[in-house]
């Protein structure tokens, strides 16, 4: 389900796409909508959500127990299911997290010499 | 803690499917609305809010998918899309109602089939006996004889009282040791009132044989030990299928007092239901204890006589020993239990012969049907296993032919998004679900097949055996309806998930194939064995109603033979005469009855005298010379069983009451003994020097068999007079009496009266049979008559799935050659070409197997006319076979072929 889009917006891993989406939850708890706003705006863009990764990512990490549900009000009055990051959510959000930096600091350094 | 949460999550999403997933939806269409909003907002109006609507719809993605997608990483996703597939699986077999019967009949029936041998087959060779830790049990003696008696030098296979009392106190392998043995008929008077003797089927066992066992009670108590001993009140406990059976579970039987060959005997109580005793196939409705034997058989010291061997031993081995230890440890025990008991002329003899001795294991107790029928139902078990993979492969074809016909469902399912192992599942799904439709239609077929075939093998000798669907059977069943459904529903299914989606949409296919090769090859083979077997089913047939219509020399239709006790109330001689002619006088004033006679061996009951006969000047060159089947019967017994008399005159009363010096012979003695001379006035000698007077001959007459090609002696035939004072030594006093009767019209209705009549005639006598002979003649080739009606199923089943299988081929090759038949008619083919086009495809592999099978068919056919009696080999019967197969592949073609003259020429052509 990848698409060229204008503006040059890449597809993300699952792996990647869950970090994100659990990154995202530590700051507060969020719809899918917002989830999908957050990354991409923080992203300046660059990062694109496809919905169709989205909701089964959400899903996974439900399954996983990382993440819990609830529907609640928008700001605008509408009902919407809110996703908030559990302790076991945070706690893997923290290893993904070191496991990153090492991989990208890694990539960053091969790069800088070549 | 993360693990619980996920785990709540999943059980909630399970519990709920229906609010999570209408939740889903509604959380994906704000998710539309949200990123409308925001594109209609950030166009400042360049953008419509149809577009942008449109956009986002185009954003999101294939909705399908997704949900889909969502679904399948929830909770127990799994679960509910087999529920969901489940579903779907029986909507579309309703779409497709004859489709789905057939395929669920043929495997209903090939599943049903195999179940039921295999409920044979865990009846009579697999079930343990329902006791107490049954592998621990060890048969000492020889299993297969059942209800065997020897007399003489003790062998090691049965065993006397005596020798298994030695035995059981010394013996130290075994927690215990029981013996059982048969007591022959016994007669049981239960109601006072009534003076009706009862023959259950008795067994004598030793006292501890309940606890040995660990049979308990489901009424009172079962007998103990006790029972045993010298001085003990007799009792006797029945079996828990009796008591329902002849006392409708009256709880007053406990303690009743009952007359069992002629003892007063206390029921001591109802043994657990389901235990039938120790013989396979035998249940035993009352045990009585070995220490009542001296009593009940007073003529007979059982107890005593070290000769007798009539008991097979029970022992339950010590914990850990093995069958081979307990053999070890047990052999020297008896072997010198017997030594130090026999008889110098015994202990010759054992020197001479050697005593071996049989162990064998006890689980699953005693049976002389194990032997009989292992190799038979092994045999039936690979033959019907083999019909169930043609049923499979058949199956399979139609559901590749269906799998066809669904090309554009499928593809469109996966166009919208369905994943490839999504529809391969589905379609499992569907197979699985026919097979548990079917496993459970087998589960009857096997319930009804299973008593239909042991009625058929047991007729006139009733076989007790509790067959049909237990855990087991149901188990097998389950078992092999799902592993069929994965044969036939694999390759289908893999085959339409592999679907080339852009191709399959536009078309149904263009090539001209002639596929499904095996498939074909398969109808071919199917035609061939279903050819021999109707063939050989309508020989056999045909030859068992030759074989039934034979003439064997006396009056079939109108004969009663009564067989009647006379040994139990001692008559002999004198009495025996008064007893004899009252029955006589008292049935022959029955009305219809035209003439009574008796015999010792009656006709057609199984029962064979040979003797030793010469006369004078007759030169001896080997035993077998002077051998003859011989009878003693009463007066005008030739007349009355309507035997041709050829010449001098019928015994007669006047040859009766006297030592005998009298006899008639039939035609092949007279042939044999005197070369053609007439035999009248001739003397025939026996070897204890009497010798009788030849008074007539008869034509031969088949009294015991239909089979005529029996041992030598077997034709010729010597009959004495039965009554007569005193015996020679080789005509002892007649222990039994058939009381023969014709009857003027049908013998049937007039069975109650002359049991009526034989009963106020003399009540002391028990009738053990009465049947007419006509009946006798059909048990005496029960056998034969199941083989033919086994092999006419079997042909009929096996000429059902190959219409099947025909019809799967023929509907998956006109359903790929669509196009062709488009193409076809398009450049003028008319109707009946195409018609005749199929037909004929369809029709060759039949052609092809009906010439395979032809040789196959005759070449069975001369090997069968070396086992039967008088078949010609039979063309007309090839031709009914050969008639039927073509029908029957015919009807199975026509509703293709019809399918394929209704192509519609611009729609095939379209499709391309």
């Amino acid at each position: 389900m990848t698409r060229d889009e204008p503006g040059g917006r890449g597809p993300l891993g699952a792996g990647t796409l869950e970090m994100l989406i659990l990154k995202s939850l530590s700051a507060a708890p969020m719809h899918g909508y917002g989830i999908a706003q957050h990354i991409e705006r923080l992203s300046k863009d660059v990062l694109s959500v496809e919905q169709g990764s989205l909701y089964p990512a959400l899903e996974r990490l439900q399954v996983k127990g990382w993440v819990t549900s609830k529907w609640g009000p928008t700001p605008t009055g509408r009902q919407a299911r809110y996703y908030t990051i559990t302790a076991a959510g945070r706690k893997q959000l923290g290893e993904r997290k070191a496991e990153y930096e090492r991989v990208a600091l890694a990539v960053a350094r091969v790069m800088r010499r070549a | 803690m993360s693990r619980l949460d996920g785990l709540r999550y999943r059980i909630a999403a399970m519990l709920h499917r229906s609010r999570y997933a209408r939740e889903r939806e509604r959380e994906m269409q704000l998710h539309l609305q949200l990123d409308a909003a925001q594109r209609e907002h950030a166009a400042r109006g360049a953008l419509s809010p149809r577009d942008a609507w449109s956009a986002a719809r185009r954003r999101f993605g294939n909705v399908t998918y997704l949900s889909e997608e969502t679904r399948r990483m929830s909770a127990l996703g799994w679960l509910d899309s087999l529920e969901r597939d489940v579903r779907f699986a029986a909507r579309s077999m309703r779409r497709a109602p004859g489709f789905t019967i057939v395929i669920a009949l043929s495997l209903a029936l090939g599943i049903g089939i195999n179940a039921s041998i295999y409920s044979l087959i865990d009846a009579v060779l697999a079930r343990p006996l329902p006791v107490h830790d049954p592998e621990r049990l060890v048969i000492v003696g020889d299993p297969s004889d059942v209800d065997s008696r020897g007399h003489g030098t003790p062998n090691g296979e049965l065993f006397s009282y005596p020798l298994y009392v030695d035995v059981r106190d010394n013996a130290r392998a075994f927690d215990g040791l029981a013996a059982v043995g048969d007591p022959g008929r016994v007669d049981a008077r239960l109601v006072e009132t009534s003076s009706d003797m009862e023959h259950p089927r008795g067994r004598l066992v030793s006292g501890n044989y309940f606890a040995l066992l660990g049979v308990g009670a489901a009424a009172g108590r079962t007998f103990d030990a006790s029972a045993d001993e010298a001085g003990a009140s007799p009792q006797a406990t029945i079996s828990y299928a009796y008591w329902v059976r002849r006392f409708a579970r009256d709880p007053s039987i406990v303690g009743r007092s009952v007359l069992i060959d002629g003892v007063r005997v206390t029921i001591t109580g109802v043994a657990a239901p389901g235990f039938t005793g120790d013989v396979v196939g035998e249940s035993t409705d009352i045990w009585l204890p070995v220490g009542l034997g001296d009593r009940l058989h007073p003529n007979s010291p059982v107890l005593r006589d070290r000769r007798l061997m009539w008991l097979l031993l029970f022992g339950r081995a010590k914990p850990g020993l093995t069958i081979e230890q307990v053999r070890a440890q047990t052999t020297p025990v008896i072997r010198s239990a017997i030594l130090a008991a026999a008889t110098s002329d015994q202990l010759a003899d054992i020197k001479d012969r050697g005593l071996t001795f049989k162990f064998a294991p006890g689980a699953r107790g005693l049976s002389s049907l194990r032997d009989t029928f292992r190799t038979p139902l092994i045999t039936l078990m690979l033959g019907v296993s083999l019909l169930l993979c043609i049923v499979l492969v058949n199956v399979a074809n139609v559901l590749l032919a269906r799998g066809l016909a669904r090309r554009r469902e499928i593809s469109l399912r996966l166009a919208v998004g369905a994943n490839h192992a999504r529809v391969v599942r589905q379609l499992l799904t569907e197979s699985m679900v026919l097979a548990v439709v079917s496993g459970g239609v087998a589960v009857l077929v096997a319930w009804w097949g299973s008593r239909v075939l042991l009625r058929m093998a047991s007729e006139g000798d009733t076989v007790s055996l509790s067959v049909g669907p237990n855990l087991h059977v149901i188990a097998f069943t389950l078992a092999v309806s799902i592993v069929s459904a994965l044969v036939f529903g694999l390759a289908p299914a893999l085959r339409a998930s592999r679907i080339d989606l852009a191709s399959a949409l536009r078309s149904t296919g263009r090539s001209v194939t002639h596929g499904a090769r095996f498939g074909t090859w398969l109808i071919t083979g199917q035609v061939a064995l279903s050819l021999l077997l109707l063939v050989g089913a309508s020989i056999l047939t045909h030859s068992l109603k030759k074989t039934e219509s034979l003439p064997l020399g006396f009056d079939r239709a109108h004969l009663i033979v009564a067989d009647l006790d006379i040994a139990t109330p001692g008559y002999a001689s004198e009495r025996l005469a008064a007893a004899v002619h009252t029955l006589h006088d008292r049935v022959s004033r029955i009305p219809g009855v035209a003439q009574v006679s008796y015999s010792q061996n009656g006709i057609f009951t199984g029962t064979e005298w040979h003797t030793d006969v010469r006369v004078a000047g007759q030169v001896v060159r080997s035993s077998r010379d002077t051998v003859s089947a011989a009878d003693a019967v009463g007066a005008e017994y030739a007349h009355t069983i309507g035997a041709h008399l050829l010449a001098g005159r019928d015994l007669e009363a006047q040859d009766e009451g006297v030592a005998p010096h009298t006899a008639i012979v039939n035609a092949s003695f007279a042939r044999f003994y005197f070369h053609g001379a007439s035999p009248i006035g001739q003397m025939a000698q026996f070897d204890d020097s009497s010798a009788l007077r030849i008074v007539g001959e008869i034509a031969d007459v088949h009294g015991q068999s239909l089979d005529t090609a029996g041992a030598p002696g077997d034709a010729r035939r010597i009959y004495v007079p039965y009554l007569r004072t005193s015996g020679t030594t080789k005509f002892g006093q007649p222990n039994e009496l058939r009381l023969l009767v014709r009857t003027s019209g049908d013998p049937a209705p007039l069975l109650k009266d002359v049991r009526r009549a034989i009963t106020e005639a003399d009540p002391a006598i028990a009738i053990d049979d009465l049947e007419p002979v006509s009946r006798l003649v059909r048990y005496s080739i029960r056998d034969e008559r199941l083989v033919a009606q086994l092999a006419t199923g079997l042909g009929i089943l096996a000429l059902m799935l190959a219409a099947i299988g025909l019809f799967g081929v023929m509907s998956y090759s006109v359903g790929r050659r669509t196009s062709e038949i488009g193409v076809r008619t398009a450049l003028g083919a008319r109707r009946a070409d195409i018609a005749r086009m199929v037909l004929r495809d369809g029709l060759r592999p039949v052609m092809a197997g009906v010439v395979l099978g032809l040789p196959l068919s005759i070449a069975a056919m001369r090997l069968l006319e070396h086992h039967l009696n008088d078949i010609s080999s039979d063309p007309a019967s090839v031709a009914i076979a050969v008639a039927v197969l073509l029908a029957a592949a015919a009807a199975a073609v026509l509703v293709p072929a019809r399918r394929a003259t209704r192509i519609d020429p611009i729609g095939a052509l379209r499709e391309e």
